[in-house]
């Protein structure tokens, strides 16, 4: 089936769909006849059989038996056997536990251990050796290895150069959405006119959990008005200059701008913008000012001109017409392969690297990664500008060459600082929508699911981080837990979802057109195929196992508070912090400006270096003053949030970085247990609020009772609730498992199996005997 | 204050029950930790100056909860901040006089001179800020003070050149300055140093002169008889022995040891002698199940030319065979090879192979008391007075404080393993067996044995591994003693109530206290105002009658639990913890070591705990709410009958939940 020179071999070429296909997907995994789990569209292409996986690298014990094939979306593993020494799987409901997506695959190592070979597998590549090993890195930090001692020597080599071409796709319409979708489309035509199933901005929450509706995907005029109307923005409108993509196409076919700028005078100055880029509206804070983001004007000539156009406008469009602060990305940030190049070193220290000989200098290597100082730069520089629109009133404009890279995380930053609707899941899944997908984030490129390494830059994944240290420091201003994070970060890599798979939307109408053409689909009046949307969280999750993405912690708008009086004293109020009790009146800035005082040998002024975290230049003093009384007051978490930004607060993404790596993996404990103890609090409260509202409401209209769906993960009345300890599953990385998902070298020869059983951590050499 | 003096055996279970019934929020206290130990204090203004107050305050006990603190009411107006300085003075304790005051200028670290009144009794530094638009308040033990010396001379100039500064032994410094004229520098460093260092100067440490009252007594938490008991001890293969009763075998061990039933007094008499300092093996715990033990111990004198000693020998065969294993005793010398074998010159030494056939040694590497001490000191330049922004972790690395913390948690690892997984019993020794041997046993202790891990548990474990051991706290501490650069100081007990931090963190559920109650412990080892971490030994306390004079720390603690609670504890018997000792999980404890500055400080209590306070009292509030609905419905049932629902179809719905 598989040969190993197809002239130009491409996956429609194998599109034989499999008329079982479609049962295939509800039905359960046949798992004696070890046949795969297929997805409409999806075809298997080659597959070996007597494939060993390695759960362990030190002993073989725990290995399973399967077979292994290579679809046209993922690389599967199908065995008999249960995964030894895993308590818990979080199961996707794309993939099974021991799949890879092609678009999560880094690289493809073939290994030969009797001719001490190994070869690194790019596509249409040929290999001159019988792989005996096959070592997966993926993406997501994982490392999977297969061994093909038993099975026939061709067909591993088979699977192993399909697996290397078919994640290694040469054009955008092999990516394997195109044919689910386009599947999709071809069975619904018999129904109704090629409607397909989703249509985007699913809820990600089981009913009653007040979170249901659907995320706003702002690929529509009525979404941004919304959004224009909800920010309460005057002075500001929605455009259609660019419909059909007339203008530019990396930018949304609606977009927000001043009122004051005619469509007619956005079209000519487009011309002059990167992209023809015109700027773009983000959100606009309740006291006036805006958040624009603008690209470089290239024509030098009409520079100021235009530029000072654009100002006046903004300008003009502020209440109190306040002046525009400009931001210019690319001089205060790091650049996007200065972050792929943190990302990478992360990467190898937290995976690659042999666990036990990184400890010793682990802080300074994790340091010199820079990922972290990357993090807190961004965080940074977000305050900053939350501090300009918040504080001084001024409206702020990101300016970056092309302004969809960097601009992307720093206004989604700012908003997520400063609006509380951005710290909900549908708040943050539009926010998603609108700062990245339509406003252009190359995830395409970013992402490289093509694989063209050279533009690769994970800041969709360093927003996520810089996202989660702010859940870190403020826990209950969230709604959602820093598991969705982690399984959004992994969806990116599931070349299934419309979402992370372009350039830009016009890219998507454009390439998916042609699709359809080329495959007789009737597109009708829509723009394009209609992709599944990532927000479609029950494509992936049951509605059980969504739970988890809600944090417990939580004090939503709509979380019940108590009315009596007695709840006054429920206010959160915040205790002041150190010695030091309401000094912010008195600060003297930190800052000793009077020569006198500053330190010498026999002074007694300790030398205060002014706190790097709030050094804005030049407008240093103002800015630090605003943060510092903005700390010193309680947080209000229905307000601005604003990032500590001590070296010492910016913290290593453990669940993100070390879930696949059995030796870090706290088995009984990690913050999980915490999370968990919640849970059960937060649900039997809202069972008592419901009772309560039950029987309140009861003598009124008895026939209101809620759906008694719980938001909670971990229910009260649960099987574990009440047993008396944790539950056995949790670990640092649940709902992860490293099991059998990295095999590398052992830690100074320690069964790795007594790591990922949790009960010894340290042998001693005796014992180590005993083990083989 | 009716209950004062009962002895509280079995109070962790009892409050459990009741702290998550009543914690409302009302009952949450504003934190006050941040002044630092003086802010623990009950009755922190009023009681004690106004015995009035006091007897108010008591008068409405008996409505609060029992384990409510007495002070209460009297606490929560001072810790406001406002209410307490309309005229008053300083906080004091019963048994607390002023000695002076003067005006001074603090120069904060943080936010330049303020302008202040210090006032200095014979136990605390009391600052208030005279600046209008600040309230700045300090509240610092004397006994906290390592150092105290004087900056500028006569002829300097400039402004606020001229005045003190004191170091103190929690990571900061305080430094005042002074007007030239009035000799006010000379008044204060001399009543500084007086009242700081109260042993140079013939002077009782404030701990005696303390007459606080707690309704609970804190010398009862720990009964080493009833610890023992407890261990299922004596039995078939251990007795306990008073052949110390008089502290004549050993000085610094306490009275009552645990040895093997095999061995006669005699035969302790002569392991003794080949034991530095005659600190013998003796049994710290014991497996309840497969009796596999913890014997603690210090380095056998074995010399330049190897000595041997047949009893000792035999000895540690002795206990190797009390569970009947045939498996080796495994001997964990704590020290790096190096350190053991330079010790040899010194006298001291490890077991060796030839000598000792039925152990097996391994050394922990885990360094001495010098080197701690300078680690800490290093973590202090980067820490205080500012955070070593640019290159925090590499500088963080180059403590190699997390290092250490991560030997010492290993080898503690390594210990539980051995002993639970019943591969064979344990002996732990270093030098002298009282600095790193207690931190092994304690912490190997604190993960085999989850009573420990409640906050009585703890009290009993430091009373036993480290206090009646002989964890010489004088010395390391340096209480009241004004030789600050001592070199027999060194933050050893630091360390260890770190790795239990550590722990804490990676197993968020399992300890009952919080982070409040280290820190609490960590201020009151230097604050002088317990008896608890006096002197260096268990004969030494009896002869100044310490437990007779002095309070003890747990019965502050004890007395006032629920602060000190963890929210999300768990009571988990049986169950082992493994921490993860590794760098990617080790973190410098922030709100420990970085807790003066204010820009570094986090939320206390952290938002995850105060929200899981905050749903209790709402689930309380609910709970209330919907008895009294029911009340209410079925007083309307019966009164009329025309009601739509009845009581009986109310009542399983709240009851599911429960």
């Amino acid at each position: 089936m598989f040969s190993l020179k197809p002239p130009r071999p491409t996956f429609r070429s194998y599109l034989l769909p499999p008329p079982q296909t479609d049962d295939q997907i509800s039905a359960e995994p046949k798992i004696k006849k070890l046949e795969p789990v297929l997805l409409p569209g999806e075809i298997v292409v080659n597959e070996v059989n007597f494939v060993r996986k390695c759960i362990a690298t030190d002993t073989s014990q725990y290995d399973l038996w399967g077979k292994l094939i290579c679809s046209n979306f993922k690389i599967s593993f199908i065995t008999d056997d249960p995964m030894p020494l895993q308590k818990f799987h979080y199961r996707n409901l794309l993939l099974g536990e021991h799949d890879v997506p092609l678009t999560c695959i880094e690289q493809i190592v073939t290994v030969n251990d009797h001719k001490r070979k190994q070869k690194v597998l790019g596509p249409n590549q040929k290999l001159k050796f019988n792989p005996t090993e096959l070592i997966i890195y993926c993406k997501d930090f994982r490392i999977v290895r297969f061994r093909f001692d038993e099975s026939g020597p061709e067909s591993a080599k088979k699977v192993c150069l399909a697996i290397a071409h078919y994640s290694q796709p040469t054009d955008l319409q092999l990516l394997f959405a195109f044919e689910y979708v386009g599947k999709k489309y071809h069975n619904s035509a018999s129904n109704m006119n090629g409607v397909p199933c989703e249509s985007g901005g699913g809820g990600v929450s089981g009913p009653g959990a007040g979170s249901s509706q659907k995320t706003p995907l702002f690929e529509t005029y009525s979404d941004w008005d919304r959004e224009v109307k909800r920010t309460g923005a005057s002075g500001w409108r929605v455009c259609s200059v660019n419909e059909g993509y007339m203008v530019s196409t990396c930018l949304p076919e609606y977009f927000v701008v001043p009122s004051s700028l005619a469509d007619q005078d956005l079209k000519i100055f487009s011309h002059s913008f990167v992209g023809r880029r015109i700027p773009l509206w983000c959100w606009s804070h309740s006291n006036g000012s805006a958040l624009v983001r603008m690209a470089l004007i290239k024509d030098v000539l009409q520079q100021r001109k235009i530029d000072q156009r654009i100002c006046n406008a903004i300008t003009k469009s502020h209440p109190q017409r306040s002046d525009v602060y400009k931001s210019d990305l690319d001089k205060t940030l790091p650049n996007i392969q200065e972050i792929q190049a943190a990302f990478v070193k992360l990467k190898q220290l937290c995976v690659n690297e042999p666990f036990e000989e990184t400890e010793e200098k682990w802080l300074s290597s994790l340091e010199s990664t820079r990922w972290l100082e990357y993090v807190r730069a961004f965080l940074k520089h977000s305050a900053e500008l939350v501090y300009m629109l918040e504080s001084k009133h001024l409206s702020v404009v990101l300016q970056e060459e092309e302004g969809r890279d960097l601009s992307c995380s720093v206004a989604s930053l700012v908003q997520v600082m400063l609006d509380p609707y951005f710290r909900t899941i549908t708040g943050f899944q539009s926010l998603i929508q609108k700062e990245w997908v339509m406003s252009g984030y190359q995830f395409l490129d970013r992402c490289n699911h093509l694989k063209r390494s050279e533009k690769e830059s994970p800041l969709f994944l360093l927003f996520l981080d810089a996202t989660w240290q702010l859940l870190e420091q403020y826990p209950a201003a969230f709604e959602f837990s820093e598991t969705y994070l982690a399984v959004l970060y992994d969806s990116t890599r599931i070349s299934l979802f419309g979402t992370f798979l372009f350039n830009s939307p016009h890219q998507r109408v454009k390439q998916s057109t042609e699709f359809a053409i080329s495959k007789n689909i009737q597109l009708g009046d829509e723009k394009g195929l209609k992709f599944p949307s990532v927000w479609d969280w029950s494509l992936q999750f049951t509605a059980r196992e969504r739970a988890l993405f809600h944090n417990p912690v939580y004090i939503g708008k709509s979380t019940p508070c108590l009315q009596s009086s007695s709840m006054k004293s429920f206010r959160r109020t915040k205790s002041y912090s150190s010695t030091l009790r309401a000094v912010p009146s008195s600060f003297r800035n930190g800052v000793l400006s009077d020569p006198e005082l500053l330190p010498r040998r026999n002074s007694l002024v300790l030398k205060p270096k002014p706190d790097p975290q709030q050094q804005a230049d030049g407008r240093g003093g103002d800015a630090e003053q605003y943060f510092r009384d903005w700390f010193s007051r309680p947080c209000d978490l229905h307000g601005v949030i604003l990032p500590r930004l001590s070296a010492a607060h910016i913290k290593l993404w453990k669940l993100c970085y070390f879930r696949w790596v059995p030796e870090a993996q706290i088995s009984l404990g990690g913050f999980i247990t915490a999370f968990r103890k919640l849970s059960l609090l937060a649900d039997e409260v809202d069972a008592l609020s419901r009772t309560l509202r039950q029987q309140r409401g009861g003598a009124l209209d008895a026939g209101c009772a809620e759906p008694a769906q719980s938001r909670m993960y971990f229910r009260a009345g649960g099987p574990q609730a009440h047993a008396a300890g944790t539950p056995e599953f949790l670990s640092s990385s649940f709902p992860f498992s490293p099991v059998g998902n990295l095999c590398r070298r052992s830690i100074l020869g320690t069964p790795l199996s007594k790591f990922l059983s949790g009960a010894k951590i340290w042998l001693s050499t005796e014992t180590l005997a005993n083990e083989d | 204050m009716t209950q004062s003096r009962q002895p509280v055996r079995e109070g962790g279970r009892r409050v459990v029950a009741q702290g998550l019934g009543s914690h409302g929020v009302g009952g949450r206290a504003p934190e006050g930790a941040e002044q630092g130990p003086g802010a623990e204090q009950p009755g922190n203004a009023g009681g004690a100056r106004n015995p009035r107050v006091s007897s108010m305050a008591s008068a409405s006990a008996p409505k609060c909860n029992s384990h409510t603190s007495e002070n209460e009411p009297v606490k929560s107006t001072s810790q406001d901040g406002v209410n307490c300085d309309l005229n008053e003075t300083v906080p004091r304790l019963p048994g607390e006089t002023l000695i002076t005051d003067k005006e001074v200028i603090y120069i904060c670290p943080f936010n330049g001179p303020i302008k202040g009144r210090v006032y200095i009794t014979n136990y605390r530094l009391y600052l208030r800020s005279l600046e209008t638009d600040s309230t700045l308040i300090f509240d610092v033990p004397l006994g906290v003070i390592s150092r105290i010396e004087k900056m500028g001379g006569a002829t300097s100039r400039g402004e606020n050149s001229y005045g003190l500064d004191i170091t103190c032994k929690d990571m900061r410094n305080l430094r005042f300055a002074l007007k030239q004229e009035g000799h006010s520098r000379r008044d204060m460093f001399e009543i500084l140093t007086r009242y700081a260092f109260p042993l140079a100067h013939s002077l009782p440490l404030f701990a005696f002169l303390n007459e606080e009252k707690f309704n609970v007594d804190g010398w009862m938490v720990y009964n080493p008889v009833e610890e023992y008991r407890r261990q299922g001890l004596p039995n078939h293969q251990w007795r306990i022995t008073f052949i110390n009763k008089c502290y004549e075998l050993c000085e610094t061990y306490p009275a009552l040891l645990v040895v093997p039933y095999r061995a006669s007094d005699d035969d302790l008499r002569r392991v003794a002698a080949f034991r530095s300092r005659n600190r013998i093996p003796v049994l710290s715990w014991i497996h309840p199940e497969n009796k596999m033990v913890i014997v603690r111990c210090s380095q056998p004198l074995v010399g330049m030319s190897g000595k041997r000693n047949k009893d000792d020998e035999k000895y540690l065969d002795v206990i190797r065979e009390t569970n009947r294993q045939l498996s080796k005793l495994t001997i964990y010398d704590a020290r790096p090879s190096v350190n053991a074998v330079a010790n040899k010159a010194t006298g001291g030494g490890y077991e060796s192979d030839d000598a000792y056939h039925n152990a097996e040694l391994f050394f922990l590497d885990i360094h001495n008391i010098h080197v701690m001490r300078e680690s800490l000191k290093k973590v202090k330049d980067i820490v205080y007075p500012n955070v070593e922004e640019s290159h925090w972790l590499s500088s963080l690395e180059s403590t190699h404080w997390l290092e250490h913390i991560k030997l010492v948690l290993t080898g503690a690892i390594q210990v539980a393993d051995k002993v639970s997984s019943g591969k064979s019993s344990v002996l732990v020794h270093c030098s002298d067996g009282w600095d790193r041997t207690a931190q092994l046993t304690s912490l190997a202790m604190l993960m085999l044995d989850s009573f420990y891990r409640s906050i009585e548990g703890f009290e009993i474990l430091v009373q036993k591994e480290w206090i009646s051991f002989g964890h010489k706290f004088a010395s390391r501490i340096g209480h009241g003693d004004k030789n600050h650069a001592d070199a027999d100081r060194s933050p050893i007990f630091l360390q260890f109530v770190d790795c239990v931090w550590q722990m804490s963190k990676q197993f968020p559920t399992a300890f009952e206290f919080n982070e409040r109650f280290l820190i609490t412990i960590l201020d009151h080892l230097y604050s002088c105002r317990f008896g608890t971490f006096l002197l260096n030994c268990e004969s030494a306390r009896e002869k100044q009658k310490v437990t007779e004079r002095t309070v003890s720390l747990w019965s502050l603690i004890n007395s006032n639990k629920e602060k000190f609670k963890n929210p999300f504890y768990t009571k988990e018997i049986n169950r082992v913890l493994y921490p993860v000792a590794s760098m990617r999980h080790l973190e410098l404890w922030v709100n420990y070591y970085i807790r003066w500055n204010p820009r570094i400080k986090q939320q206390q209590p952290n938002a995850v705990e105060q929200r899981y306070m905050e749903l209790l009292a709402l689930r309380d509030d609910y709970i209330k709410r919907l008895e009294e609905l029911q009340l209410a419905n079925s007083s309307k049932v019966s009164s009329a009958s025309t009601s739509p629902s009845s009581p009986s179809q109310m009542m399983p719905h709240v009851q599911t939940h429960f």
